[in-house]
């Protein structure tokens, strides 16, 4: 597992650097824009970017891995721990990053860049674990789609994302039908009417759970 | 002893296809085994699952003794070159590095001094190398990772004659400091000829020759002459082949020729042609002839 995640460093700053420069040139454009005051999305830049990384990370470093001896079972840990520690470091890094913006005023500018309305907008663990959460929810789910399209093609992925959107479907019609609503909006704030932004973060937490399970179960008989 | 690998009953099916049907086989430690067939045939198929990077249908695997598949105890002590390898998008000297952490055995010098016999720098992108030069990586990190098992799958696709003497040359050198398996898949049969102690020829996902090189050298000869005096000669011996033009013919026969033989066929004014690894292997693929009488380990 060692052997693996040091595999997965051997080039850095492709791991560590490519979300945050992608995300220090969303912000120069934010910065360059004027802030407002208003939350434009910059920041989901980051957590698009975690979720390619993990379908690249399988893609493109999954067959060289087993190439040099790698299992499977091993390559599967060793780069989703190293997701997840990355994960665990830039979610400290926008806490850090948020509290900055709110001691500046956002930046000087009134940016709205770190501070996401409902979901990291509490305190800076708040912040931390909901984006540590997040972060790692989306690296695991991008490995499992690198995962299902190793092993079964586009095919298989097209299949794997209706699925997805079945199964979607089937919750909120579900939840609807027992007047739960958690998906529903209130339509003066549209935030989530019943559950919090932790309860929401400890959502993510299941489906990431679900998600490293479910990648973990396709990666055992991928072929390369 | 344990051979370095065992193989029983091995079947893989595909959609539509069998790539490999009830294999038999055993390949001794310390070897330089010749995998040899046509295309498709499947020997990519076997030293993918011999790698653990395919799974078999049926039948029993054995590295040392132990299933390869998901087992780290035999995949760090083996290394598999393919042809068609893909790489993360890096450059030369990552891949280098990502293999010395690898390979317990690993020689860095070795690896530096073979870019240099490729002509081949660490700082390139792997994505511009020619198809040629991806091959001497291969190679580089083949040789280097030093295991114990080395299986090339067509290492050398794209090289120059120079390169590919180049990998024979340093094949061998590392084979007499470091001895280990090697089990080298090629087309190019008569230029590696030298370099195989076994042979095994696959055709249509079975194996149709397993058999020490030594031991087929002069097994299989082709008798051309008059018609009258290669039917004589022939007589009473297995044939493979027969043709003939007019009144001269060529027939191949399998079995040693002695040197009373050699006599009689030159009062007859027979040629007597020992037949190629090459032209063996053209025999015994592709359903021209069964090889029935050369299978089994045939001794020196």
């Amino acid at each position: 597992m060692i052997k693996v995640a040091r595999y997965q460093l051997v080039t850095p700053v492709m791991f560590l650097g490519l979300p945050w420069a992608a995300l220090a040139a969303v912000f120069a454009v934010n910065a360059a824009q004027g802030g407002g005051g208003n939350f434009r999305g910059g920041l989901a830049v980051m957590f698009l970017l975690f979720f390619v990384t993990g379908v690249q990370r399988i893609g493109r470093w999954l067959p060289f891995g087993l190439a040099l001896g790698a299992t499977r079972r091993s390559f599967y840990a060793g780069t989703a721990l190293l997701g997840v520690s990355m994960s665990l470091a830039s979610g400290l890094v926008i806490a850090g990053l948020q509290a900055i913006e709110r001691a500046t005023g956002g930046w000087g500018l009134s940016i709205t860049f770190f501070r996401v309305p409902y979901l990291l907008d509490g305190p800076w663990y708040a912040t931390w674990l909901t984006s540590f959460v997040g972060l790692s929810a989306l690296f695991v789910y991008g490995m499992w789609y690198g995962i299902v399209n190793r092993r079964w093609g586009t095919l298989g992925l097209l299949a794997f994302i209706a699925v997805q959107v079945l199964v979607a479907l089937a919750v909120t019609f579900a939840c609807s039908r027992a007047g739960v609503g958690p998906l529903r909006l209130r339509p003066a704030g549209a935030y989530p009417a019943t559950l919090s932004a932790l309860e929401l973060t400890g959502v993510i937490a299941a489906l990431a759970v679900v998600c490293l399970a479910g990648g973990h179960a396709t990666i055992r008989r991928v072929t390369v | 002893m344990t051979p370095a690998i065992s193989v029983t009953g091995l079947t893989r099916r595909y959609p539509g296809q069998v790539a490999l049907d009830d294999v038999h086989l055993t390949i001794g430690t310390g070897t330089i085994t010749g995998l040899l067939g046509r295309n498709g045939a499947g020997k990519t198929t076997l030293l993918r699952i011999l790698a653990g990077q395919e799974f078999p249908s049926s039948g029993s695997v054995r590295v040392f003794g132990s299933p390869p598949a998901e087992n780290e105890n035999v995949l760090r002590r083996l290394v598999l070159v393919r042809e068609d390898q893909v790489y993360p998008d890096f450059k030369v000297s990552h891949a280098l590095r990502a293999a010395s952490f690898c390979y317990p055995n690993w020689d860095t010098g070795l690896a530096s001094s073979l870019l240099e016999d490729f002509g081949l720098r660490a700082n390139k992108a792997i994505k511009s190398l020619s198809r040629g030069q991806r091959s001497a990586l291969g190679i580089t990190i083949g040789l280097a990772a030093r295991a114990e098992v080395t299986l090339f799958d067509e290492p050398y696709t794209g090289l120059d004659a120079v390169a590919r003497q180049v990998f024979y040359d340093r094949l061998l050198a590392e084979y007499a400091d470091f001895p280990r398996t090697v089990v080298l898949s090629t087309h190019l049969i008569d230029e590696a000829a030298a370099l195989f102690e076994n042979v095994v020829v696959i055709d249509r996902g079975r194996v149709v020759l397993d058999a020490a090189a030594d031991g087929l050298r002069g097994m299989v000869t082709t008798v051309s002459g008059p018609v009258l005096a290669v039917d004589s000669f022939t007589k009473g011996r297995p044939v493979w082949e027969r043709r003939g033009l007019g009144s001269q013919a060529s027939v191949v026969i399998v079995g040693q020729i002695s040197g009373e033989d050699r006599e009689r066929a030159r009062s007859l004014g027979l040629d007597l042609t020992p037949l190629s690894l090459q032209q063996l292997v053209v025999h015994t693929s592709g359903g021209q002839v069964g090889a029935g009488s050369l299978t089994g380990r045939t001794s020196a």
